[in-house]
């Protein structure tokens, strides 16, 4: 066991082709990441033809790390000009924007790059971890679990929202699961609010719907305000690499937070079904509702821009598991490499554990190395990167309102949803304008439908009784403290607000 | 050509398949092609057979049509509708052909408005493989055959992907017409029927077997009956059933299998276009280089052409009476 698994690392890093293999799916997978609207799937799907001469583990190794690291580079955008490549990306944004917007974007992306390469990391370690445990980790899991998760993550409203805004949340979180409900009914087939707009019939896309919210509210106002993206002048920020570094270091600093969120990440993905954008909300959740100063997110806390990078990275790996113990792929881009396995001589199947398991520890230790190289990479080139935050804004707002737009057509090539865009911005942008929370949205319109689909499928299945699971229970009970804790955190800082106020 | 460099333009390849063009005026058979783009609709996202067909269709069609360029759009939505409308809507000129499911006839049977093609005036280039339906069991229920599953006593948990589906809808109406004790339930998107066998939560389904071989081979589950394909190693539903109203719609479900993965472009296309096209098709199934892809990946190609095509086609657009209202109860929301 231990020859085996140290044997494939000797094998991968002493090798010239595998090595120079992964260096070159790194850059295609940072490559695509960056470019919002074009997903990790797409990329192994034109991959897919240039692979069929390869052998096995070279190609493999290929695959896996060009989607491992395609989460690393989408944050660029959510932190540099508030333009989120996708849902998860979107959890960055809440608090990686206000970053730049206060001269940290250089902590911001050292904070967020190192962030999602530990949780690249302490996904593959948790993925070879789980390997013995995962049958029954992953049957545990039923649609009456997924729907209760889900309410869990609706809760999360509560504590995003912030104390005296925690109205506005719900009001905008129920829009989100309004939005949520547009698109054929899972349980009747019914096309609902949709008629015979085809386009909407699968529900508001994501990605439209995320970028409408963050990206074009932020580019209206910075026109308005005009001068750049960072209110500090690049003369006081110390936008350097030490400003970079100390980025790097909050990732140690918040250690315990970054594998809390990692494993959460890694479980998440592991779970066929729960979608995943999920992960990234999840992790983005757990650190407000767990923070002492829950007060300063969404508005340029760190830990709100290292938990939904090490979760929506630490899932990869997770997600790998299903894919290949199980051969049940559990995202669709899993789905997509799991079928180019298959051209490569890959059964996925239970066997893979007792007769390939050199080429899952060759798979760990891609996942593992694949993100250490991103790491690097993104980090030296980063200090240039963060420069583009004190361009005027006058140069900047054309170029990211054209790739907001195109990332909204090229996501389903589908230009209806640019009038989806422009629909949703105006709200996005009234939502800004009033100082309204943007965040709870997205998780309305992320597990709006989870729930709804799980609720329905949980009902026809055991009907009332399946509360009385013993997992469901442990999850009620779950929510439940998490609405008293809630509750209880809304009554006791208000005498401490009060005394604030008196003393200011 | 080394890997690494054709691995480069796989970045630009990336950003071109997003932008489109194609105008071009008109000049004879595969001559036209030379230097013109077509574009192949898939009415999936990446991934998945549709797309794995689509693309190694548009490559090898590309190959065998001198000088063009066949670049892959995915059309997902509404499930492959709007692939589909696109596809008929689209200008003629030979440069728009795609792919989409065969379930759509059931679609169009039914007059559903949202369907805004006629299957039967659209410009039939080929089909790629037959797509055998199974009803397959999950590995630890007790039913072995199709004659246990009929036996059963109580209803027991099929599932399916969405409603409006052809899984689903064949489910339905074989359900009623071969009185099965069936309970269907949906929303079992991607692979996640599979993995509510392996929990137990549902014992079985009825859908295409392409889908379920690797998880048949890792024995997580059995095959009791099949329609269409030329696999021995299961019973034929139709020599199990004995009544005439079953034995007619396991032959209409049977035209669906036999037409799977089809490539069709809109209505009007010049003969002469349309031969040339016809003729790329057939040269990239017989590709002896695509055929070694196929076998490696475990997609089987059963070609056929043009005009077969069509009258295939047509054959499953005369329906009874009896059989489109058995559809339109299948399809009617609950």
């Amino acid at each position: 066991m231990i020859e085996t698994m140290f044997g494939s690392l000797y094998a991968m890093l002493m090798s010239p082709h595998m090595m120079g293999l992964m260096l070159l799916a790194v850059a295609i997978g940072l490559v695509v990441g960056v470019t919002p609207g074009i997903g990790g799937r797409l990329s192994i799907a034109l991959a897919i033809p240039f692979v069929f001469g390869m052998e096995m583990i070279p190609g493999a190794v290929f695959l896996l790390t060009m989607h491992a690291v395609n989460g690393t580079s989408g944050q660029i955008s959510s932190i540099m000009f508030g333009v989120p490549g996708d849902g998860d990306d979107a959890a960055t944004t809440i608090d990686g924007y206000p970053m730049a917007k206060k001269g940290e974007a250089g902590r911001a992306l050292g904070a967020s790059v190192t962030a999602s390469g530990i949780g690249g990391i302490v996904g593959a370690v948790v993925f070879a971890i789980m390997i013995p445990v995962l049958e029954p980790v992953v049957m545990a899991f039923s649609p009456a679990e997924f729907f209760l998760l889900a309410l869990l993550g609706i809760t999360f409203i509560a504590f995003l929202a912030g104390r005296e805004q925690i109205f506005k949340g719900l009001i905008v979180g129920l829009f989100g699961m309004m939005l949520a409900t547009v698109g054929t009914d899972p349980n009747t087939g019914t096309p609902r609010f949709a008629g015979d707009f085809l386009f909407l019939w699968d529900g508001v896309s994501l990605i439209t719907a995320v970028l409408a919210l963050f990206a074009i509210p932020e580019m209206i106002a910075l026109a308005v305000k005009g001068g750049s993206i960072s209110s500090v002048s690049r003369e006081t920020a110390s936008y350097s690499y030490r400003q970079l570094f100390e980025g790097v270091m909050e990732v140690p600093r918040h250690w315990w937070l970054a594998l809390r969120t990692s494993v959460i990440g890694a479980v998440v993905g592991m779970i066929p079904g729960l979608g995943s954008s999920a992960a990234a909300w999840f992790c983005y959740g757990h650190a407000v509702q767990t923070s002492k100063t829950p007060e300063r997110f969404g508005k340029g806390a760190v830990e709100g821009v290292i938990a939904p990078e090490t979760g929506s990275n630490a899932r990869e790996g997770g997600a790998l598991l299903p894919t290949l113990f199980f051969g049940i792929p559990a995202s669709s881009g899993m789905a997509v490499l799991m079928g180019a396995f298959l051209i490569l001589g890959i059964q996925p199947g239970p066997t893979m554990i007792t007769e390939r398991l050199d080429l899952v520890w060759t798979l760990i230790w891609a996942l593992v190395v694949g993100n250490l190289i991103a790491v690097t990479f993104l980090l030296f080139i980063m200090r240039w990167v963060a420069l583009l935050t004190f361009v005027n804004g006058a140069m900047l707002v054309p170029f990211i309102v054209v790739m907001a737009v195109t990332g909204s057509y090229v996501s389903e090539g589908q230009w209806q949803n640019l009038v989806v865009l422009v629909v949703l911005s105006v709200v996005g942008y009234g939502l800004l304008r009033f100082n309204w929370p943007r965040a709870p949205f997205v998780i309305g319109i992320v597990l709006g439908k989870i729930a709804e689909e799980s609720l329905h499928k949980a009902l026809e299945l055991w009907g009332l009784s399946f509360f009385t699971r013993p997992l469901s229970l442990v999850l009620i009970g779950l929510i439940v403290a998490t609405i008293g804790y809630a509750v209880y955190r809304n009554i006791k800082p208000r005498t401490a607000g009060a005394q604030r106020a008196v003393t200011p | 050509m080394s890997r690494i460099s054709r691995l480069l333009t796989l970045a630009g390849g990336l950003i071109a398949s997003a932008l489109l063009a194609a105008p071009a005026p008109a000049q004879s058979g595969a001559d036209f092609f030379k230097g013109k783009t077509i574009t192949y609709i898939v009415a999936t996202s990446p991934g998945g057979g549709y797309d794995t067909y689509g693309r190694l269709v548009a490559e090898y069609m590309q190959r065998h049509l001198p000088g063009s360029t066949v670049v892959v759009r995915n059309m997902p939505g509404a499930g492959h509708m709007i692939g589909a409308n696109a596809i008929f809507a689209a200008k003629p000129d030979g440069l728009t052909i795609g792919t989409f499911n065969t379930g759509l006839i059931y679609n169009q049977l039914i007059g559903q408005s949202a369907a805004r093609f006629d299957l039967e005036r659209m410009s039939w280039i080929g089909k790629a493989a037959n797509d055998a339906r199974v009803i397959t069991i999950a590995q630890q229920s007790p039913i072995m055959s199709y004659r246990d599953l009929a036996a059963q006593k109580r209803p027991v948990n099929f599932a399916a992907a969405g409603i409006g589906s052809a899984a689903y809808v064949e489910t339905v109406m074989l359900t009623a017409v071969l009185k099965l004790p069936i309970k269907l339930l949906t929303g079992y998107n991607g692979n996640a029927d599979m993995l509510a066998m392996r929990r137990g939560e549902v014992v079985g389904t009825i859908s295409a077997r392409s889908t379920w071989e690797p998880f048949v081979r890792n024995g997580y589950a059995r095959y009791i009956a099949q329609i269409g394909g030329d696999q021995t190693d299961v019973p034929q539903l139709a020599t199990l059933v004995t009544d005439s109203a079953a034995k007619a719609l396991i032959a209409l479900i049977q035209t669906q299998c036999d037409v799977s993965r089809l490539t069709a472009g809109p209505p009007g296309i010049p003969a002469d276009r349309l031969a040339a096209l016809r003729s790329a098709y057939r040269m990239a199934m017989e590709d002896r280089e695509l055929l070694t892809k196929t076998e490696k990946l475990g997609l089987p190609i059963e070609p056929a052409y043009g005009d077969t095509v069509l009258q295939m086609i047509k054959g499953a657009l005369q329906q009874s009476p009896e059989t489109v209202a058995l559809l339109a109860e299948a399809l009617k929301k609950k």
